[in-house]
């Protein structure tokens, strides 16, 4: 089998590959809800995995100067221009699974002031503190400028005596932005633009793939950014220009507008990220401050029972944190790495190509 | 919560306890060999028991009262300060250690209450939900108090009394070739740190009177199970005093993508300030916010590490993914210097971050660090490597007027001797990449004199880029069509190289052996110039009949006027040419003189019967003044002597 038509199976091996896992990510199982901590790592996974096929067909055993000609010669530095955005995603939201450690802990607090018996008005107190800084957390707008300074915080310097229950914001790390006015939602957009996918006889060569991992790259980094809170998400855009007709599309886009959906519902009511757990903890959260709220020693016994489901509940999700959010954010490094090497790769396949004949 | 004693009368579960005791006693008591003092010691607890079952039975109901007595009175300690708008720590010693004491009667009327049998009555339950209340009332507040002395005598300190910035050259490399001026590089020396260079210098973040405060609140809280709230507090109010720190050194966050396209002097800014911030933020800050965290934390297990870790990560994450942006980039030649700088700082402070980051949790942290030293490494070879290749490939069209030092000389020159500040870091790179290679390169054929420094990698590498220099120097030189101003041309910018190498430490790598040798060219060059421009004019004045005495008078009129035209022309071009070394200008004059002048004299002396003729346009002193005019810079002609 000549070259040419290696490289045609190749590619459809390929395009099939990324089908089959797409296909599966759409359908978790029980446990592994969309955007949950553990579908996130298959998704980081799945990455990985189309990453280092792509790099085989593009760049093994392949003549340098083949990638420096039209339309390579746009192509390469386009997907490459795109793979250092990713990097600016994966350090965002690598700093966003930091903050979603946060809650985490604050859930920690919450639940040790609820699982008490007999429930007691301080309790009830304690969890309430730890609610609303835990909403406040999760809700925060990640505009920037609207962190409240640990110092402003009204209980110090002497201006006791207002309502510590109004005290809103809880300290947002300055270092917590990829750089000043940088915006997750605008760096996906520009991922976006002028994504073209190859038409006529491009869309049976090499072309085909370079798309297809364009789509990839933008769709996971998409992903990553809706799931977990970062540098404004404000405008995420919500439609990927991606042909239907593309066969091996069809599970990403499903999973595309399946997400995208969920942002639009989200977007009018408030910021939090679309993580599962996340999601989860803040309906428990709200239940939970809305019975802190109307609770009086001894309480409600139903009520009170209700209380501690949600608390179970809770324990469960700070579980599912605890062990999943420090392997992801680890996870995310890795992912980064690759991104970089690959580029490096990439860099160097057009230089080869490129250098005059000496 | 701690196992103290609870101070509380408790019901059944003393009686338990004595009841049990009681059996203990009397299954002692009933072995056949005990020792009298033993004996004894049963007898005793045996009353002792009984005692306490009768004190249980009769107190049963008074327990109770006493403890509500104390509740109040804890109560009302604690509470006056909910309406009091003075913080307690600001307020005294006595004030604090009065509420921590309530605090911790408090707890233990919970804890012994808690300890009460489930078929309490009303009256206990409503006791200890007050105390509990009043527990959960004091927990927030030292939760405040805590974030109160935190702000209030938090410190910051002043780096420019740690270490001040190593202000070295920055050479701008542009693709014009600007040239560069002959300064002396400004060069202090980058540490100025007032404690001993290698060991970190320890600051108080917080004032050291307050940190025995700190710790009671600490202590009070994690054994009451607030251990995260206080964790919550702390970590906030340390951390946001870490980034205002941070940014207040003049670092800003930046994206891969903004380095990535940043234009060199405004990266190389940064990249400075990047090497400045992280030896201030790892030796001083870290270190010092490390050893608060100890002591105030230490003795709870992994707290301290913990709440270190939060507090900086996300600054040291940002330092982090500046070097890792920096090594991602093209690697020009003008970045070397930097990136060696980039390179040893973080060498420098690996250790200190290995000890700042030890634990398990922030072993990652190390590993990025150690990843990004290398790559730093690879990225420094690789402008090195383009160095060389932008010397080569540096191309000219037209030669360069006026033959003087040519800009690319100046810049390869002026930056190369930076290079020894450097010569171990670049010695150990270059080493690891070409382990090897140091043989295959130019080999200095230079026998005995193979100290240290001339054999390094560095020395080799340094040679071969100035004869790669030479080469490209004398391809130029091509350019020209005047041989003479070739020569002019390799002389001035041979000679530039050696003076830059004997006027700097690079002599101590080129060795003595080279620069005799380019010595010797670039006066090769000076003798050829001689040769090419003034023999023709000189043979004009040649004697053909060494033995007549003179020669006939037409001869002389059309010699006389050869060497004028030829001179004239001579000094119309050549006084548009240049060398700029005035040593090394009047040198080449002096010589020229002794072969010009003394020839004209010579040949006019013969020939006095004619001297007064029209023909003899200039006398000797003039051509002797005329020659000091060469290599002026600008073109003139010449003036007939007589006109004055």
């Amino acid at each position: 089998m000549d070259t040419q038509e290696q490289e045609l199976e190749d590619i459809e091996l390929f395009q099939k590959h990324v089908s089959d896992r797409f296909t599966e990510l759409s359908s978790p199982p029980e446990d592994d809800a969309l955007l949950s901590v553990s579908w996130l790592h298959r998704l980081l996974d799945v990455f990985l995995c189309c990453e280092a096929e792509f790099e085989a067909i593009l760049i093994m055993d392949r003549d340098p100067s083949q990638l420096s000609k039209p339309p390579f010669d746009r192509l390469i530095p386009e997907f490459i221009e795109r793979a250092v955005k990713a990097l600016d995603i994966c350090n965002a939201v690598a700093n966003g699974v930091d903050s979603v450690r946060h809650c985490q802990k604050l859930s920690e607090i919450v639940i040790s002031a609820l699982d008490q018996n007999p429930l007691g008005d301080g309790h009830a107190k304690r969890a309430k503190k730890a609610l609303l800084m835990l909403l406040s957390a999760m809700n925060l707008d990640d505009k920037e400028g609207t962190h409240v300074k640990a110092t402003e915080r009204s209980w110090s310097f002497g201006r006791r005596g207002v309502n510590k229950e109004q005290i809103a914001g809880h300290f947002r790390s300055l270092s917590w932005q990829v750089a000043k006015n940088w915006s997750s939602a605008k760096q996906i957009q520009s991922m976006i633009y002028n994504l073209v996918a190859p038409r006529g006889a491009e869309a049976s060569g090499l072309p085909s793939p370079i798309y297809t991992m364009n789509v990839i790259m933008i769709f996971v980094m998409w992903a990553l950014v809706a799931a977990i809170p970062c540098q404004e998400r404000n405008g995420l855009p919500t439609h990927f220009p991606v042909p239907k007709q593309l066969n091996w599309a069809h599970s990403l886009i499903g999973l595309q507008e399946k997400i995208a959906d969920e942002w639009k519902k989200k977007e009018k009511k408030g910021m939090s990220g679309l993580l599962d757990e996340l999601q989860k903890m803040e309906k428990l959260a709200q239940s939970l401050i809305d019975f802190t709220d109307s609770f009086h020693f001894p309480g409600d016994a139903e009520k009170v029972k209700e209380a501690a489901v949600n608390v179970s509940e809770l324990k469960e999700i700070f579980g599912r944190m605890d062990q999943g959010l420090t392997p992801l954010q680890m996870h995310i490094r890795e992912v980064f790495h690759r991104i970089v090497r690959s580029r490096t790769e990439f860099l160097d396949v057009l230089e080869k190509g490129s250098a005059p004949v000496l | 919560m701690d196992g103290c004693q609870s101070g509380v009368p408790t019901y059944e579960g003393d009686l338990h306890v004595v009841a049990a005791a009681h059996h203990i006693v009397k299954a002692l008591g009933a072995t056949k060999n005990l020792s009298d003092d033993l004996r004894k010691i049963l007898i005793d607890l045996d009353s002792h028991l009984s005692m306490i079952t009768s004190n249980i039975d009769s107190k049963g109901g008074r327990g109770l009262v006493d403890v509500e007595e104390r509740l109040d009175q804890a109560e009302r300690k604690i509470m006056r300060w909910e309406t009091d708008p003075m913080m307690i720590w600001d307020s005294g010693p006595k004030e604090a250690s009065d509420y921590l004491e309530a605090v911790d009667e408090t707890g233990k009327l919970v804890d012994g209450l808690r300890g009460l049998s489930v078929h309490e009555n009303r009256k206990q339950k409503e006791i200890l939900h007050r105390a509990m209340n009043i527990f959960q009332t004091a927990m927030s507040r030292l939760e405040e108090e805590l974030i109160h002395i935190l702000v209030r005598h938090g410190q910051q300190f002043e780096p420019k009394n740690m270490y001040s910035r190593s202000i070295r050259k920055d050479i701008v490399y542009d693709e014009s070739f600007v040239s560069v001026e002959d300064e002396p590089t400004k060069e202090t020396s980058s540490q100025n740190c007032s404690n001993d260079e290698s060991g970190e210098c320890i600051v108080d973040l917080v004032h050291a009177d307050v940190i025995p405060d700190i710790k009671s609140i600490a202590k009070v809280m994690f054994t009451s199970n607030y251990g995260p709230e206080f964790c919550e507090a702390f970590i906030s109010v340390q951390k946001e005093a870490l980034e205002q720190y941070f940014s207040f050194l003049g670092t800003e966050n930046l994206s891969i993508e903004d380095v990535l396209k940043m234009e060199w002097t405004c990266l190389s800014s940064k990249m400075n300030k990047w090497t400045w911030s992280m030896k201030i933020i790892v030796r001083v800050y870290l270190a010092s916010e490390k050893q608060l965290c100890d002591q105030v934390l230490g003795g709870l297990g992994s707290v301290s590490s913990y709440c270190f870790l939060e507090i900086s990560k996300a600054t040291i994450l940002c330092l982090l993914n500046f070097g890792e942006a920096v090594a991602m980039g093209p690697h020009r030649p003008e970045k070397l210097l930097r990136l060696l700088d980039m390179y040893e700082t973080l060498a420098d402070l690996l250790r200190d971050i290995d000890t700042l980051f030890s634990e398990e949790a922030g072993s990652f942290i190390q590993l990025q660090f150690h990843e990004l030293l290398e790559r730093l490494g690879e990225s420094a070879i690789a402008a090195f490597k383009a160095f060389r290749v932008a010397i080569s490939s540096n191309g000219s069209l037209y030669p360069f007027a006026g033959g003087g030092v040519h800009p690319l000389n100046k810049y390869v020159m002026n930056y190369i001797r930076m290079f020894p500040e450097y010569w171990n870091t670049l010695n150990l790179l270059l080493k690891n990449q070409h382990p090897g290679v140091a043989d295959q390169v130019t080999k200095p054929d230079y026998g005995p004199d193979t100290s240290l420094l001339t054999s390094c990698p560095m020395a080799y590498h340094l040679r071969s880029i100035t004869s790669c220099l030479e080469s490209n120097l004398h391809k130029k030189s091509q350019l020209y069509k005047d041989e003479a101003l070739q020569h002019i041309f390799l002389m001035n910018n041979i000679h530039y190289l050696v003076q830059k190498v004997k006027g700097s430490e690079l002599r101590l790598f080129f060795g003595d052996e080279w620069i005799r040798k380019h010595n010797a060219m670039f006066q090769q060059h000076a003798m050829n110039y001689e040769r090419a421009t003034w023999s023709s004019v000189v043979s004009f004045l040649k004697d053909n009949n060494p033995g007549s005495s003179s020669m006939l008078k037409s001869t002389f009129k059309e010699r006389c006027k050869g060497f004028s035209i030829a001179f004239e022309e001579v000094y119309k071009t050549q006084t548009s040419w240049s060398i700029p070394d005035p040593q090394l200008r009047e040198d080449l004059q002096i010589s020229t003189s002794l072969k010009v002048v003394l020839a004209y004299r010579t040949f006019l002396g013969r020939n006095l019967a004619y001297t007064d003729e029209k023909c003899v346009k200039h006398t000797v002193e003039h051509v002797e003044n005329s020659l000091l005019d060469l290599f002026g810079g600008s073109s003139r002609s010449l003036r007939n002597s007589r006109r004055w």
